[in-house]
């Protein structure tokens, strides 16, 4: 059984926003919505600043309250990859997972009603391939890979690195983990 | 100095989160409605009435709550986004969705509050009840109306704290995620249900039972308020900034400080009068002005329940887990 994860090495990111775009192309999402997306915080007086640019999306968490809050069972958690996905045609959207998600990753999708989110590229990965935000990071900012498989570059980093995940006091415990994130306080 | 620019903002969750609204506030507020009804019903229709025979005490208030509950589906209905979609609902049974476990309940608590409705309805106004099968169905329950009475009185309970769980379960937003919220949400609902119940019965023995409940109701209610808000002030920083917009005196948060400015003056003052009220005097049959004070402070309890509901579920959204 797999478990998919992203890890984010933030020190390779250059803000390039093709991730965006590339999710935006092949999940063909609507027009003003995303599943991901980048934030870039600036912090200091000139001219000592620094800088964070932090990729943002859904964290496949393994506690997840969307899938917990979901009335109809229509947002589960995949036990063969971990991933949290949506039954699109069980959806009613009553918008409790919107509520209850910490990451603020889901969105109404206004030509079909449902609350929609990141699925990894679920449809890719059983292809084999790697998510479209994956493929297309030009700094190999972006890693995704199975932390079930000791040998998989993802598990190699999070071995070798210290990283944090967005938010560890909600409990969720997330699937996207960052590596040198800049951490505030 | 931090300046922060975002590529790939969603309006539904950014600025702030902007999913419920008032249809979702008046869902919460109709249905704490028909819990108090259910509540206060049964407690009167239960207790031994010193000085008279015992039987139903408000059959005509009863009959209001399979009805509201009712109309505040409607409500929550139109919030859907996929309204075509509502059997999922009946198709699963979610044991740690709260909104499915409410999608049930009401389902059972509909059919059961007007059971009990019917089995309250008086030999001498069944006629009121028009139809030959429900006169029947009337006839047949009356010898069970007590036990219908004391399970109404669980299901009332049950949607009471269902109303204010929906809100407390969501982790994301501090000024929800209180276990306050569900009692403070209990407590309106049985207060806001003796009110309704204070406007439409006609007896004076009722009313003034009601007015007496209701007194230690919203003594009650303005104490969990204030221990909600202290609560969330000395929790973590996500809590305590939740209850700013209340607070904040600002021209953009005026609405939120409105909200709490008349919830300070409405239950205290419907407090008073109800306090005043019981001092008095009654005679048998109540006089016009008693009854106009009575179905005032009514009118104030009932107003303060709906604009807790509707501060909360807009305030909730503005801030979130930090």
């Amino acid at each position: 059984m797999s478990k998919y994860v992203m890890v984010i090495d933030q020190r390779r990111c250059i803000g390039c926003m093709a991730c965006i775009v590339a999710c935006k192309a092949e999940n063909d999402v609507p027009e003003e919505h995303f599943r991901t997306r980048v934030i870039q915080e600036v912090e200091g007086q000139f001219p000592k600043l620094r800088m964070e640019l932090r990729s943002e999306l859904c964290n496949h968490c393994d506690n997840p309250p969307c899938v917990y809050n979901c009335p109809t069972g229509a947002s589960y958690k995949d036990k063969e990859t971990g991933m949290v996905l949506l039954k699109k045609n069980r959806c009613v959207g009553c918008k409790a997972c919107i509520a209850s998600c910490p990451y603020d990753a889901r969105y109404i999708d206004p030509r079909h009603g449902y609350a929609d989110k990141c699925t990894f590229c679920s449809h890719r990965v059983a292809k084999g391939k790697e998510p479209a935000c994956v493929q297309t990071c030009i700094g190999r900012s972006r890693i995704f890979g199975d932390i079930e498989d000791p040998e998989s570059e993802v598990s190699v980093l999070l071995r070798e690195h210290h990283f944090e995940v967005l938010k560890p006091a909600a409990g969720t415990e997330p699937k996207v983990y960052y590596i040198n994130r800049i951490l505030k306080g | 100095m931090t300046e922060v620019t975002i590529t790939g903002i969603n309006s539904i969750t950014y600025p702030h989160l902007d999913v419920w609204n008032w249809l979702v506030a008046i869902y919460l507020f109709l249905g704490g409605l028909s819990a108090g009804i259910l509540i206060m019903s049964a407690i009167a229709n239960l207790r031994k009435w010193p000085g008279s025979a015992s039987g139903p005490h408000c059959e005509k208030g009863v009959m209001f709550a399979p009805f509201i509950l009712a109309f505040g589906m409607l409500f929550i209905f139109l919030d859907l986004e996929r309204k075509a979609n509502m059997f999922w609902f009946y198709l699963t049974l979610q044991p740690t969705s709260p909104m499915s476990w409410g999608a049930w309940g009401i389902m059972i608590i509909i059919p059961v509050s007007f059971l009990y409705a019917l089995s309250t309805a008086p030999p001498e106004s069944r006629h009121n009840l028009r139809y030959e099968a429900l006169i029947k169905l009337s006839e047949m329950l009356r010898p069970y109306m007590r036990r219908l009475a004391m399970i109404s009185f669980g299901l009332g309970i049950f949607l009471g704290i269902y109303t204010g769980v929906l809100l407390s379960n969501m982790l994301a937003r501090p000024l929800w995620n209180s276990p306050i919220l569900p009692v403070l949400f209990l407590t309106s609902a049985a207060s806001t249900g003796a009110a309704f119940l204070i406007i439409v019965a006609r007896r004076a023995a009722v009313k003034l039972f009601y007015t007496k409940l209701d007194i230690w109701l919203i003594f009650a209610e303005i104490v969990i308020i204030v221990l909600f808000f202290y609560g969330q002030y000395n929790s973590s920083a996500s809590s305590k900034a939740s209850i700013m917009p209340f607070f904040a005196l600002t021209h953009e948060f005026f609405l939120y400080f409105l909200a709490v400015f008349l919830m300070a003056v409405l239950l205290p003052l419907a407090l008073v009068m109800k306090l005043i009220e019981m001092r008095e005097e009654h005679a048998d049959v109540l006089s016009e002005a008693t009854i106009f004070k009575m179905n005032l402070s009514a009118v104030m309890v009932l107003t303060g329940g709906l604009i807790i509901r509707l501060a909360l579920i807009y305030a909730g959204q503005l801030v979130k887990f930090m």
